[in-house]
Formats: structure tokens, C-alpha cells, sequence
């Protein structure tokens, strides 16, 4: 079963597609450990989705693409508590992290921060939109599983990969979404 | 050693002028930057460094040979466009070498070095030394062997492959987010107009090191906080010989190159 298990997790590895056989696959492993044990590791547990994105260039067929959005969906956790908007402040400091959220490498958000890229949306007066449940909802979705609503993204999907916890979206939420967040305020 | 203080000196004194100059278009910029040097310190490290990888070059081993009774693919101590063939399938070896590796190739099994012998500073110096022979040359790297077809397509895969916890791989900035920036630099087109391939080895005076391209992927993947592959290890060759493939007849404009 386990080895079964590693067999097909291998087959989607790198976007190989399941027409490959397996020479190639053990031939690639092989190549891959060659890099050193921790590079091979982040490679050969590449999941589903980056496979797919990885296999189809960033642009997956149509067919696909209602699939990999349910199955994206299905990756976000939520509080325990239920509460999706949280506490700007330590929003604030997840979002400035280069470690966690590090939203500013593409996104401008307090106005007076100019060091910011611009890969992605302006996020500044994100508020405007209101706090309605499903606007509240799509941004918890959107920040803590990018790839839910945009199928390979260049915006990464930093819940799914703890890089930041359920709580500290919510609190993302907040920063974006809450009035008297500096993001929304000049 | 002089050649350490002169390069301290000149890459302190133009620090301060390149942080100026942002949101110039960086190749005229390194240009710039390369003409300042010349006149301050009166040469520039990239001859420094060739210097270097000459005395190294004709340095004997314990074998008692100097380098130029090596292959590095146009035949024994031809080194007039050797580099610009590189990566390639060497028969005596059975394996694909870049520059990097088939230095290491002759001082090992010509020379007579033992592997741990082997400094790190002393291949790039002479990877330097031998790549300025290919100034002015087109890039012709052929997939003619089995073994140089496998490794191009491992380097496509791993090209493309998303991985990581930041969920990118070399395409997501060097494909479709090319002319974008997160940093100082535009994400260049690595595969095609920008002709990367050609830029290295290089000496990178934003940050006063000396480079080859193992460096430089080596250093992407850190970008995005993915595990290194290890120096003159097979993922890295196989993304060399994808990268120069693409690169195809793009002409040298001079190695070693001089960047930011
Ligand atoms: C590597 C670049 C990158 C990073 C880092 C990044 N994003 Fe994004 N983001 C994008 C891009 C590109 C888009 C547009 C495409 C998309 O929707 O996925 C986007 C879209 C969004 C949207 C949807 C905007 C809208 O108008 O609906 C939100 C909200 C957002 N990002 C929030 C964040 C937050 C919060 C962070 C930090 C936790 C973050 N992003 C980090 C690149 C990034
Ligand atoms: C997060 C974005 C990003 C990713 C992902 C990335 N790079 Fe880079 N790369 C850069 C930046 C920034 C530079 C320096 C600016 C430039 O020259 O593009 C660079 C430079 C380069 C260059 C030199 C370009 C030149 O013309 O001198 C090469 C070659 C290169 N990268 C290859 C790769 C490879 C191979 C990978 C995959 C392992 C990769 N990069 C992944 C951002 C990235």
C-alpha cells in the first residue's frame, strides 16, 4: 500500500503526466539526490497541484481547471473559532514578514510604505469593498490558498504551507478588510 | 596581495553610485559602471581574475602537467572556443561537463589532484581564464549523445517544475513574469532575447563576487527559499544544458561578463 502510495506520487512528480514510465522516473530521482538529499526532498514532494501547474506551463486545460479549484478549496483550514476577521495589528506584522506573509514583495498596501513590488493588485483602500460575509470569505480563501481562485498563481500558497497559521489569515483579513486598518486610511 | 585591495577599493568606490541608480536600464548601467572602474583602479577585476586563472592554468600538478595537456572538447590545450561549446558529452569521462566540471575533470585525472584538493576559488578562476577565449563566439551546444538528450530534458522538467513552499520554479520569473521586479532587477528572459546564458561567468561588482553559472542557479533557487542543489551536481548541469540549448548562436559579447 505504501509503496503503491510513493508509486503514484511519483508518477505526478514534475509534471511527468502518467503516460511515463518508470526508467525515467527512477532515472530522475536518481538525478535529483544527486543535488543533495534536501533539494531532492522539496522536488519529489511536489504535490498535486504544483505538478499540474508544473506540467502545463502555468496554463491548465479548461477541463481542469473546475477539478483543481475544488481540490485547492479543499486545502483551506479554518479557525477554530470560526472567525475569519481577526486582529489588523498582528496582521500587519504577518504582512510586513519576510518570512510569513511578505505580501510587500508584490503588493503596495499602506500608502506612506513605498518599498513594495508590484507583481500583484495594489491592496491600499482594499477595504472599500466592505465586510460582508462573502467578501470577508473570498479573502480568508484567497490568502490562505491562492491557487482556489487563480490556478497557479505567481501568488503562492502560504496557509497551505504554514507559513502563516489559520489565526494569523484571519488577522490578514482584518488588515486588509478592517476600517481602521492603516491600509485603508490616508 | 595587492589584487584583493585593489578589487576592496574599486567595488567600495562605486557601492555608492549603483544604489543611486535606480530604475536605469541595467546593462548600460554595468556598462557605465565597468568605465568608472577602469578609470579608478586602472584594470578590472575580470583581468584580474583571468590573470589569475592563467597562472593557475599553467601551474603543474602533482602529475607533472599543467592544464593545457587537457581536452576541454576541441582537443588537447585548444581553448579558442571551447567554452562556448560547453555543456557537452565527453567520451573519456561518459559524462556531460560544463566548464566547472571539466576543470575538475583535468586537475583530477590529468593533473593529479586528489577531489578534496580541488579549491572552489581556483575552478572559477580558471573557468574565467578559459571563457575569455570564447569572447566574441556564438554558442553551439549540440544534444547529439543519448546522455546530453536525457539531461536537456531533466533541465526543461526542472525548469518548469513549482515547487517549494513559495510554490515557483525558474519559468514563474524568468518566463512569465519577465521585465517584472521584486529587487533592483528586471526578471530577464533567460531563454531567449536576454541571452543569459552568454553573461556568465561574471563578476558581479554590485556584490564584489565572482561567478560562474553554477553560482548563479545555485543562488535563484535560494532566492526562493528552495535547497540548494549541490555545486557541480547533475540537476544544475542539467539546467545548464537547457539554458545554453536555448541560448543557440547567441554571440559572446565578452566573457568574463561584468554585471550588477
Ligand atoms: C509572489 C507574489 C505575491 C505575493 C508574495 C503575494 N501575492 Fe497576493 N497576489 C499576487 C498576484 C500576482 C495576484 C493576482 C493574481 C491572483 O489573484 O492570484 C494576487 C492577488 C491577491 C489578492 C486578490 C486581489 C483582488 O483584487 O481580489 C489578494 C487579496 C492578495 N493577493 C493578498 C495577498 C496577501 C495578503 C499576501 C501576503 C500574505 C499576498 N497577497 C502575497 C501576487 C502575490
Ligand atoms: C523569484 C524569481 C526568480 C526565480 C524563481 C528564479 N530566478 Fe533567476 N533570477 C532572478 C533575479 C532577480 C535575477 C537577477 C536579475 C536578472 O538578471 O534576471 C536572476 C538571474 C538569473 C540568471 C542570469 C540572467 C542574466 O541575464 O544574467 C539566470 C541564468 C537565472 N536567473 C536562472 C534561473 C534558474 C535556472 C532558475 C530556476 C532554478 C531561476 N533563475 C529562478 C529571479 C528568479
Amino acid at each position: 500500500m505504501k509503496r503503491l502510495a510513493v508509486m503514484v506520487a511519483g508518477l505526478v512528480l514534475l509534471g511527468l503526466g502518467l503516460s511515463q514510465v518508470s526508467p525515467f522516473r527512477a532515472r530522475l530521482e536518481a538525478v535529483l539526490h544527486q543535488g543533495g538529499h534536501e533539494f531532492a526532498q522539496v522536488m519529489l514532494s511536489q504535490d498535486k497541484g504544483q505538478a499540474l501547474c508544473s506540467q502545463y506551463r502555468d496554463k491548465l486545460p479548461a477541463d481542469l481547471i473546475p477539478g483543481f479549484l475544488a481540490e485547492q478549496k479543499a486545502l483551506i483550514k479554518y479557525p477554530q473559532s470560526g472567525k475569519l476577521l481577526g486582529d489588523w495589528k498582528n496582521g500587519e506584522k504577518v504582512f510586513t514578514d519576510p518570512k510569513r506573509g511578505n505580501c510587500y514583495a508584490c503588493h503596495a498596501g499602506v500608502a506612506s510604505e513605498v518599498a513594495h513590488g508590484t507583481m500583484g493588485p495594489p491592496l491600499t483602500d482594499y477595504g472599500q469593498r466592505g465586510t460582508l460575509e462573502a467578501v470577508v470569505r473570498y479573502t480568508y480563501e484567497k490568502i490562505y490558498n491562492a491557487w482556489a481562485y487563480v490556478p497557479c498563481s505567481l501568488m503562492y500558497r502560504g496557509g497551505v504551507h504554514g507559513l502563516f497559521t489559520p489565526e494569523e489569515t484571519a488577522d490578514l483579513v482584518a488588515f486588509l478588510l478592517d476600517p481602521n486598518s492603516p491600509i485603508n486610511r490616508r | 596581495m595587492p589584487l584583493k585591495a585593489l578589487l576592496m577599493a574599486g567595488a567600495l568606490a562605486l557601492m555608492g553610485l549603483a544604489l543611486a541608480q535606480e530604475g536605469v536600464d541595467p546593462r548600460e548601467e554595468a556598462k557605465r559602471q565597468k568605465q568608472l572602474l577602469l578609470e579608478t583602479a586602472g584594470i578590472l577585476p575580470t583581468e584580474l581574475i583571468v590573470e589569475q586563472g592563467k597562472d593557475l592554468f599553467n601551474r603543474k600538478g602533482p602529475s607533472g602537467k599543467t592544464m593545457a595537456e587537457c581536452d576541454f572538447g576541441l582537443g588537447k590545450g585548444v581553448l579558442e572556443g571551447a567554452a562556448a561549446r560547453l555543456p557537452r558529452y565527453f567520451l573519456d569521462t561518459g559524462k556531460v561537463e560544463d566548464l566547472d566540471s571539466r576543470i575538475i575533470t583535468c586537475m583530477t585525472r590529468v593533473q593529479g589532484f586528489k577531489p578534496a584538493q580541488v579549491k572552489r576559488s581556483e575552478v572559477v578562476a580558471v573557468a574565467f581564464y578559459i571563457a575569455s577565449h570564447s569572447t566574441g563566439k556564438p554558442i553551439q551546444v549540440r544534444l547529439l549523445f543519448p546522455e546530453e538528450r536525457a539531461l536537456y530534458a531533466l533541465g526543461e522538467k526542472l525548469f518548469y517544475a513549482r515547487s517549494g513552499a513559495r510554490d515557483v520554479g525558474c519559468a514563474t520569473c524568468h518566463v512569465t513574469y519577465v521585465g517584472k521586479r521584486a529587487g533592483v532587477l528586471p526578471y530577464a528572459d533567460v531563454l531567449g532575447k536576454d541571452k543569459s546564458w552568454t553573461h556568465w561567468p561574471a563578476y558581479r561588482y554590485s556584490n564584489d563576487q565572482i561567478w560562474t553559472m553554477q553560482d548563479r542557479i545555485r543562488a535563484c533557487y535560494g532566492n526562493i527559499a528552495h535547497p540548494q542543489p549541490d555545486l557541480y551536481s547533475l540537476p544544475i548541469l542539467a539546467l545548464e544544458l537547457f539554458l545554453a540549448y536555448s541560448n543557440n548562436g547567441a554571440v559572446v559579447e565578452e566573457w568574463p561578463a561584468f554585471v550588477r
